[in-house]
């Protein structure tokens, strides 16, 4: 083609066309094409190693098409417009064009600018760009077809199947209808009565039947905790900040439940989002509204407390990284994130776009807030008025009164001295009068932290040297010595740590954190004769701070020789005082007149009353919804995504992504913090295609199992297209249509022909479609990892429906030792008989039945669930305790007549088979009823719905 | 006979019944029983399984394998340059290691003193002095040695591996995470975890401290009863399968708890260290004084018998997470270096001394890749105040060995004290493009779609590091 074009060009040059007619194409062909060839080809052109930026200079196309930003390089006739000439001019910084080479000469770039406004006449128009990414043209940044041919859904998927000479499948047998309209609405199994009725009266009238139980199962709770669920998944909501702490968050989970009753309400879903983006703007003081804005702070972010400046802003920007990436996906299933150090490569999303989107964000802290009525914070502010003012001056008069028998106390301790130097965090040593001791005790009444208690200090080492010539310290524990002293610090999964055991370890590098009382007996094996005892609290040597903790400084020890009557050998009393606070702790009784003292003893006591009316006020309510900062940081640009090197600043904006199908909107770089985030979730649910198309494409995908674009949160060029685009967009409008409330358009779902057939196979048709993304048949699906456990609870009539919400249960016990650890429980009580909906998923955590069954971990939103098998899923189900225990409350269950049938019916809603009868009557007879319980809960029928 | 999805069923629940080949079984077991095959390797490996050996904490390149003469002479100056604040806060002095390094084997590699019986083996060993970092924070860093990415939800190398190559062995997992005594890494279960590849990727947790979960027929049920109530579940299985044609899922199920039934078997004679002789106990130092030297070389033998079962993956740690008594936990040595090291050097040492002798002397390297990882180094200086050294993300050392690996190299190097890699700069994208180089995978090729992105294990960057390569 090249050399084709190249053949073009010197024909034409060689009939000679006046060159200086910029319109003309022989100007392009002889200054502009071999300037682009010589200077941009090899890195602009298909022969480019790596085609730079997107951008091709090849063609035409190319850059009329410009680079990843999809944005026109070239405007014809317009050379002030299109970056192109600002490159070469080295207007652009960092974009100096042809780069790490000199500035083009003068004359060729006037050449560009002349052909350019002349109207860039460009012969190149045969060549076309391979489509390698999405352009705006992409599919699903279209606005919604018009003119659609079909009026109901199952028009929609009748032709396609027609199209592959396929059919739909016969209508699903009402008892099978049944299981899949519970386990698709509420994700519980229905009651073998509710089966009952509902067979009894389809086969009076089918249709009203099934419009019956569709309407009572979106009635229903349960149904809210179902689909709440699987909005939870899209928001990536988890219940701990994950990263290196990974702290438990136990105030989230308002807004799980208040995801649960916006749906159970059937809240618009566009109010949903707005409320997600921006709750506290428009819902400030009603904390039902309130709440929804901790979508913002629902993510993982870190929270370690890190002292170098760049791992600061690099910390930042992954936590605002965190909200971007959410809301595109979650609402507008494209990949901003994608777009954070580049343009994105697939989809026409700019650097750009990235950060107007983060400037929405900018000022968004996360944490905890009060999140309350306007009359709950009046009559808060009301009730704590009075009593911190109550409070305060309490205070003022007890400082004031102390502060006078300081300075009585400043004079008494002029005139004392300390003969020996104060406790030293390296080693503070007593030497003493030989004696004969097999037990030696040190007791604390202060440490360097605290004049008033030894409690909270920490001792590294203890030392006992005999009285010898070449002294030996017997205290170590290789010397057969013990240490008994009660620690103040626990790590629940190594009881060594923290240990008074540390103290006799011979090593320096760990410490013994002193606990309540503060008291350390050394037991030595035997009676020895001792001169000097001392103890180390310093983990190195160089050390004199409180930084590792802090030191006993006034003490007492002790020796004895039956561990009953001890003799006091050493003291700290004599020793210079650690701090003035601690020397004034040694006289204060000395210096305070009676009066004094009762009059602090009063205070003391009005103080206290008053703290006890303060606790006794009731707290706002709080919760984890995140600060917000009023007057947020600029937004900047950061080149290749470093949050070190800022370029050019964005205003929080809209995407230009989107710029042809919605209403663009751009604040100034000063808008308020508030203002940003509803701009933007306006713009995300006003006259946003993308939006409605985006959600009813979810909801398709919860139907079937698999959405009609099987990618929900990436509708971009690395997604997958969809499968029936006008139903999409069909669907998308009557949600529309619908005012955005989910019931209506689950109805309309659920009661097609293409979600009411059957679900049974046929060869043929598997051929043609093998997983029916076609729908020529109801696609059967296992259940998902909560369906699992809710219905072994069920099963075995253990599930317990309230409370509805609140705190959730545990399925791990969770350790704190200065990060988290969880631990997964070996048997689950039944306070953990709840809906898994309510279990406190943490990150990076792993718990039974749950996890095998492909609950993800929360580290990022899960529009869609893994569903794998493995004998790992066995192992669990099979052996876990869990399984176990509703095994043998099943068997309890099972005490009729016929405890085989009711079995069956509590577990799969119908009768055994013959088969199955005898195989369960032998079972039983060799091994009772939990063995055939147990097997029952494992079984395939079970968890299987079709 | 004449339709094709006919067939595979009838192959399958023949294979049930009939017992499967070593090939089919393998390729299936630890693996999604409904998924496809994995995808295998690009071109021929030089290794087949991988032992990685972490030190969590940023175990100090300087005072363990990076040897810096400079650094002695000029102990107690400053280092050139403006007073850094690091992660913990400000630096002192430069400070040297409390250890003198002392030259080894043929190669007369300077290694420290404090680590005598890994001295051994540093002609067997590709020295990789000039790692960077992403993170200066344990948990992110080690996050990121595991799976490239400092953020949690990317799948760790195991899973990769596992994903690309699937299992070797019948009735063992895949992938096997060996934790300390002492608790789990920073960020725990992310290091080893699936992220966004199907669950079944997973490293599976083991040691001798721990048994698999779930493992063991609960208490109270007789083997009897317990092999009726399999059988029960069989049957009412394979009935229920018989009644849904065409769906494969359910059949894998039913693979699933036959192979839950061999695990069940075989993960406990796996665990049996009691069938090692006692000159094999005395190699490792499962009986020593020490309790957590004990208990490392317990798992180190553990790990020997993982691998020689073909066992995929394993990662063996070597300390646990950052701690308030960090001088106990892990290798984070803020404060009190010497005494930190003097106890975390014997535990490590002959354990892992011994796993590398035996590894060796049984032939095994010829299959088997051996990794060292920690998240990153630590500074030259000491923190202020304190005789410990600050986090250090720009310079620190890991190592290979084994399979495909040659011995004896040192490859990049940091500056005259250690504070930057300055030549040959490595990350961990070209240190996991190195091994599933040596594992026969093209990094730039093993590819999983996820949320929007076809993924990559070293993201977008890496290379080979050709002269570690034998």
């Amino acid at each position: 083609m090249s050399r084709l074009s190249l053949a073009l060009a010197l024909l034409a040059s060689a009939r000679v066309i006046a060159a200086d007619d910029s319109g003309s194409v022989a100007f392009f062909e002889q200054k502009i094409r071999p300037a682009l060839a010589e200077h941009c080809y090899e890195c602009h052109s298909a022969k480019a190693k790596k085609l730079k930026g997107g951008l091709a200079l090849d063609s035409k196309a190319g850059w009329q098409k410009g680079g990843d930003s999809g944005t026109p390089i070239i405007v014809p006739g317009k050379p002030d417009e299109g970056l192109f000439l600002r490159y070469v001019r080295h207007l652009e910084p960092d974009m100096e064009m042809p780069p790490k080479k000199p500035k083009l000469a003068d004359a060729l770039i006037a050449d560009f600018a002349t052909w350019i406004k002349a109207g860039a006449v460009d012969p190149r128009d045969q060549a076309t760009v391979e489509v390698k990414r999405a352009d705006k043209s992409w599919w699903s940044l279209q606005p919604l077809a018009k003119d659609l041919k079909h009026a109901d859904i199952d028009g929609f998927i009748d032709a396609k199947l027609a199209e592959q000479k396929l059919t739909r499948s016969a209508p699903a047998k009402p008892q099978a209808l049944i299981r899949r309209l519970s386990y698709d609405l509420t994700g519980l199994p229905p009651t073998q009565a509710e089966v009952d009725t509902f067979v009894a009266a389809h086969q009076a009238d089918a249709r009203k039947a099934t419009e019956a139980l569709v309407d009572r199962l979106l009635a229903s709770p349960r149904y809210g905790e179902r689909w709440g669920r699987h909005w939870l998944d899209v928001v990536r909501f988890g219940e701990s900040n994950g990263f290196e702490r990974n702290f438990v968050i136990d105030d989230l989970y308002p807004f799980r439940d208040y995801v649960i009753r916006s749906i159970n309400d059937d809240k618009p879903f566009d109010q949903l989002i707005r409320e997600h983006l921006a709750g506290d703007v428009i819902g400030k003081f009603n904390p039902e509204v309130e709440i929804g804005s901790a979508f913002l702070v629902a993510g993982p972010y870190d929270d370690v407390g890190n002292q170098d400046k760049d791992a600061q802003k690099v910390i930042r920007s992954a936590t605002l990284d965190d909200m971007v990436t959410a809301t595109g996906s979650a609402f507008l299933g494209l990949t901003i994130n994608c777009a954070k150090c580049h343009h994105h490569k697939f989809d026409p999303i700019p650097t750009e776009d990235y950060y107007r989107v983060r400037a929405a964000f900018e000022g968004v802290v996360h944490g905890r807030r009060p999140v309350a009525t306007k009359e709950q914070t009046q009559a808060y502010n009301a009730a704590m008025g009075p009593l911190n003012k109550e409070r305060a001056r309490l205070v003022a008069e007890q400082s004031a009164l102390t502060a006078a028998i300081e300075t009585k106390a400043k004079a008494l301790l002029a005139t004392r001295t300390y003969p020996r130097p104060k406790a030293d965090t390296l080693l503070t040593e007593e030497k003493i009068a030989p004696t004969e001791a097999r037990f030696v005790k040190l007791t604390m009444s202060a440490n360097s932290a605290n004049p008033l208690s030894g409690v909270g200090g920490r001792i590294s080492e203890f030392e006992i040297w005999t009285d010898e010539a070449t002294p030996r310290n017997v205290a170590l524990a290789s010397n057969g010595s013990k240490a008994d002293g009660v620690k103040g610090a626990n790590a629940e999964d190594f009881p060594m740590a923290y240990s008074a055991a540390l103290t006799i370890d011979g090593d320096e590098g760990a410490q013994w954190y002193i606990g309540t009382p503060a008291e350390l007996v050394i037991t030595l094996p035997r009676v020895e004769k001792i001169s000097r005892l001392g103890y180390r609290s310093a983990k190195g040597r160089i050390l004199r701070d409180n930084s590792q903790g802090a030191t006993p400084c006034e003490y007492e020890m002790s020796v004895s020789l039956d561990g009953k009557e001890w003799k006091k050998v050493a003291d700290s009393y004599d020793r210079e005082a650690w701090s003035p606070a601690h020397a004034f702790e040694r006289v204060r009784k000395q210096v305070t007149t009676p009066d004094e003292a009762k009059r602090l003893g009063l205070l003391g006591r009005d103080l206290a009353a008053v703290d006890k009316r303060i606790a006794a006020v009731p707290k706002m309510p709080s919760a984890w919804v995140g600060t917000h900062q009023p007057k947020p940081e600029p937004t900047f640009v950061h080149k290749g995504g470093d949050p070190t090197k800022p370029a050019g600043q964005v205003v929080p904006s809209s995407l230009a992504v989107l710029d042809l199908v919605t209403k663009p909107y751009a604040l100034k770089a000063d808008a308020g913090e508030g203002e940003r985030r509803v701009a933007l979730a306006d713009w995300i649910t006003q006259d946003n295609p993308i939006t409605a198309r985006v959600l009813a494409n979810r909801l398709w995908h919860y139907h079937f199992g698999t959405g009609l674009v099987d990618t929900p949160s990436d509708f971009g060029f690395m997604g997958s297209k969809p499968s029936h685009p006008e139903l999409l967009d069909f669907l998308a409008q009557r949600l529309i249509k619908h005012g955005w409330k989910l019931k209506a358009l689950h109805r309309e779902i659920v009661l097609s022909q293409t979600y009411l057939q059957s679900a049974d196979f046929n060869p043929t048709a598997a051929r043609a479609d093998k997983d029916a993304r076609l729908l020529w048949r109801f696609p059967p699906r296992r259940l998902g990892a909560e369906e699992i456990r809710d219905t072994l609870l069920a099963t075995a009539g253990q599930l317990k429906l309230e409370p509805m919400g609140g705190p959730g249960f545990r399925l791990y016990r969770y350790l704190v030792n200065n990060v988290s650890t969880y631990i997964p429980l070996d048997t689950q009580g039944p306070e953990t008989y709840r809906r898994a909906v309510y279990h406190q998923n943490a990150r990076a955590s792993v718990v039974d039945v749950l996890n095998d069954f492909d609950l993800p971990d929360i580290a990022f939103a899960a529009p869609k669930r893994a569903n794998t098998t493995s004998p790992l899923q066995a192992l669990t189900l099979f052996n876990n305790s869990f399984t176990l225990d509703m095994a043998k409350a099943l068997a309890a269950r099972l005490d009729g007549a016929d405890p085989i049938a009711q079995a069956y019916s509590f577990a799969l809603q119908r009768q055994p088979s013959a088969t199955e009868r005898t195989a369960a009557e032998k079972l039983i007879a060799q091994h009772g009823k939990p063995a055939f319980c147990r097997a029952l809960l494992n079984s395939n029928a079970l968890i299987f719905v079709e | 006979m004449s339709d094709p999805l006919e067939l595979t069923r009838r192959r399958f629940l023949g294979q049930m019944t009939t017992g499967m080949t070593g090939l089919a079984l393998s390729r299936l077991l630890m693996s999604d029983l409904g998924a496809a095959v994995p995808p295998g390797a690009h071109f021929a490996p030089k290794a087949k399984q991988v032992l990685q050996i972490f030190c969590p904490g940023a175990a100090s390149h300087i005072d363990l394998w990076d040897h810096k003469p400079l650094l002695e002479k000029y102990d107690g100056t400053p280092l050139p340059g403006p007073v850094e604040v690091t992660f913990q806060g400000k630096n002192g002095n430069l400070m040297k290691s409390p250890w003198a390094f002392k030259p080894a084997g043929k190669s007369g590699k300077m290694i420290s003193s404090n680590l005598p019986h890994m001295a051994q083996h540093v002609d067997d060993i590709a020295f990789i002095h000039s790692m960077t970092s992403r993170s200066n924070t344990h948990g992110p860093g080690c996050v990121a040695m595991n799976t490239c990415f400092t953020r949690e939800g990317y799948p760790s190398g195991g899973a990769w591996i596992s994903h690309a190559l699937g299992s070797l062995n019948q009735n063992l997992p895949t992938y096997v995470s060996v934790q300390d005594v002492r608790g789990e890494p920073p960020n725990g279960k992310a290091n080893w975890g699936n992220g966004f590849l199907p669950a079944r990727h997973q490293g599976v947790s083991m040691a001798a401290q721990q048994a698999l979960r779930n493992l063991d027929r609960p208490a109270g049920i007789s083997s009897a009863e317990d092999e009726a109530t399999r059988e029960f579940l069989r049957a009412t299985n394979l009935e229920h399968a018989e009644a849904h044609a065409g769906n494969d899922e359910l059949r894998a199920r039913i693979a699933a708890y036959e192979l839950a039934a061999k695990m069940q078997l075989a993960a406990p004679e796996v665990s049996d260290l009691s069938r090692e002789p006692e000159h094999v106990h005395a190699l490792y130092g499962t009986k020593d004084a020490n309790p957590l030297k004990a208990a490392y070389a317990k798992n180190c033998l553990l790990t020997r018998r993982f691998l020689e079962q073909g066992v995929r993956y394993v990662s063996l740690y070597c300390a646990s997470r950052a701690s308030g008594v960090d001088g106990l936990l892990n290798w984070d040595a803020h404060r009190t270096l010497k005494a930190d090291y003097d106890r975390h050097c014997p535990v490590f040492d002959q354990p892992t001394a011994a796993l590398l002798a035996d590894l060796k002397q049984r032939g095994m390297l010829d299959d088997v890749l051996i990794i060292w990882c920690t998240e990153f180094g630590r500074m030259p200086t000491h923190q202020v105040g304190t005789t410990g050294r600050d986090h250090n993300p720009d310079a620190y050392t890991a190592w290979m060995m084994g399979a495909g690996v040659k011995g004896g190299v040192s490859y990049g190097a940091t500056d005259d004290f250690g504070r930057r890699s300055v030549t040959d700069v490595a990350t961990c994208y070209d240190f996991y493009a190195t091994v599933l180089h040596l594992l026969g995978l093209d990094h730039e090729k093993l590819t999983y779609y996820h949320n929007g992105v076809n993924r990559r294990f070293t993201d977008v960057h890496g290379h080979v590091i050709k002269p570690v390569l034998a």
